[in-house]
C-alpha cells in the first residue's frame, strides 16, 4: 500500500512517497477515491492508479489519484517538478474560487 | 413466502427472450449515460438520462406533469405501454423512475432485477445503435403524492410515533463521518449526520452482493422487522438526493407489500442544509 512508504517531500496538495520501485506522487485532493484501475495516464505518461468522480450531470471522469514514476527513469527532482506544477494549478483555482480579499 | 407483488419484476433471461414492441418498451435509467448506455446497452432499449430526463432543467424537483408527458411521448410510451426498466449504479436511478412513473400514474412498470450489473456478469449482448421510436401522445394522471414526502412531511413525522423513518445511507454517511463520497463532490451537505430517530438500513442490505438482485422476501421482512420497520407504520425513506432510496421504497412497497411508504427525495441534500434542522449523529 502505497501509504506505507516513507514521504519524501509534500506540499499542500500533494506527497512524493518513496516506494520500492517507483517515486510515487500523490494528489491530496483525491483522498478517500476508490482506486478503479491503474493504466498509462496520457498527460505524464507513467502508471497511474485511477478513480471516477461525478460532476454535476452524473456524468464521470477518470482522474488519477497517485502516480508511479519508474525510479530507473526518474529521480526526485523530476518528480518533484511535476508535483509543483500540480501544486501550482491548485493554488490558482484556490485563487479564482476562494480570492483572498487583501488582494 | 414470495413477494407481495412479483409483477414488477424480470429477471435477465426474461428480457432477453422478450424484446420490446408496440406494447411493451424498454427503457435504460442511467445517471451516468456517458459511461452506460452510450457504450453499450441492450438491443432495442431508450435512454432516459436521470438528470435530464426525471429532473427539472432548473429548479431542484422531478419533472412536472407536462414534462412527464413529453417524455413519456418521446420514449414511444403510451399509458398502457407496459415499461421494462434497467439501469446502471445497481438500478437506483431506475427505482427512482419506477417511483416518478407510478407518482404520475403509469401502472405497467416492471424493473429488471440486477440491472446492468447482471446482464454484464452473464456477458449478455449490448448494442450501442438506439432505436427509432415513434413519437406518441401520453396524458399522465394527477401526481400521487402518497408516494412523496416534503420537507414540512418529515419534520412532523419527527414527533409521530405511527411514522417511521428509514435512512438508507452508508453507515458512515448515516454518523456523520461523512456527508458523500469523494466520488460525488456535489452532493455534499452543510451538515453531517441523519433525521433524528432514523433508523439506518443501507439499501445494500436489500440485494445479493454478487449480482445486484434483490433478496428473497423472507431475508427482506427479517431485514426490516428487526429494525422495527413493519407494514403497519407509515414509513417514510430517505438518503442523499433520494434515489437510493426509491430502492428501498420499492423493495417496502412492491416486494413487501407495506401499504404506506413514501420516499423523500430532498433527503440529506435538503434536510443538511436547512438552518435549524434537528440533527442527530
Amino acid at each position: 500500500m502505497s501509504h506505507d512508504f516513507p514521504i519524501l517531500k509534500k506540499g499542500s496538495f500533494y506527497f512524493i512517497k518513496d516506494g520500492e520501485n517507483y517515486l510515487i506522487m500523490e494528489d491530496k485532493t483525491k483522498r478517500g477515491l476508490t482506486v478503479k484501475e491503474r493504466s498509462i495516464d496520457d498527460k505524464l505518461n507513467v502508471e497511474a492508479e485511477k478513480g471516477m468522480i461525478h460532476d454535476m450531470d452524473g456524468i464521470g471522469h477518470w482522474v488519477p489519484i497517485r502516480w508511479f514514476f519508474p525510479k530507473k527513469q526518474y529521480d526526485l527532482g523530476q518528480v518533484l517538478e511535476h508535483a509543483e506544477a500540480m501544486e501550482k494549478k491548485y493554488n490558482e483555482l484556490r485563487e479564482l474560487t476562494c480570492p483572498d480579499d487583501d488582494d | 413466502m414470495a413477494y407481495v407483488h412479483p409483477e414488477v419484476l424480470v429477471d435477465t433471461e426474461w428480457v432477453s427472450k422478450n424484446p420490446p414492441n408496440d406494447n411493451r418498451k424498454l427503457v435504460e435509467v442511467d445517471y451516468d449515460p456517458e459511461n452506460g448506455y452510450r457504450k453499450g446497452h441492450i438491443k432495442g432499449a431508450s435512454l432516459i438520462w436521470w438528470k435530464r430526463d426525471i429532473n427539472d432543467p432548473i429548479a431542484r424537483d422531478i419533472v412536472n406533469k407536462e414534462q412527464f408527458q413529453e417524455l413519456m411521448a418521446k420514449n414511444g410510451i403510451k399509458p398502457d405501454t407496459e415499461v421494462i426498466m434497467y439501469g446502471d449504479f445497481n438500478n437506483w436511478f431506475a427505482a427512482f423512475s419506477f417511483w416518478v412513473f407510478k407518482y404520475f400514474g403509469h401502472e405497467n412498470i416492471k424493473i429488471m432485477n440486477g440491472g446492468r450489473k447482471k446482464w454484464e456478469l452473464e456477458n449478455r449482448e449490448y448494442t450501442t445503435e438506439e432505436p427509432q421510436i415513434d413519437k406518441t401522445s401520453y396524458t399522465a394522471k394527477e401526481p400521487d403524492e402518497q408516494l412523496r414526502e416534503y420537507l414540512d412531511g418529515v419534520k412532523k413525522a419527527l414527533d409521530d410515533n405511527n411514522i417511521v423513518m428509514v435512512d438508507v445511507r452508508s453507515p458512515k454517511e448515516f454518523t456523520g463521518e461523512i456527508t458523500a463520497p469523494p466520488e460525488y463532490p456535489m452532493e455534499h451537505a452543510q451538515r453531517g449526520g441523519h433525521i433524528p430517530g432514523a433508523n439506518n438500513i443501507p439499501w445494500a442490505t436489500a440485494v445479493n452482493d454478487a449480482d445486484g438482485t434483490f433478496k428473497s422476501a423472507e431475508e427482506l421482512k427479517q431485514i426490516y422487522e428487526s429494525k422495527g420497520i413493519t407494514s403497519d407504520k407509515n414509513v417514510i425513506c430517505y438518503c442523499r438526493i433520494g434515489e437510493r432510496s426509491s430502492h428501498s421504497w420499492f423493495v417496502l412497497k412492491y416486494l413487501l407489500g407495506y401499504p404506506n411508504v413514501s420516499n423523500y427525495d430532498g433527503s440529506w441534500t435538503e434536510w443538511g442544509n436547512m438552518i435549524k434542522n434537528p440533527i442527530e449523529k
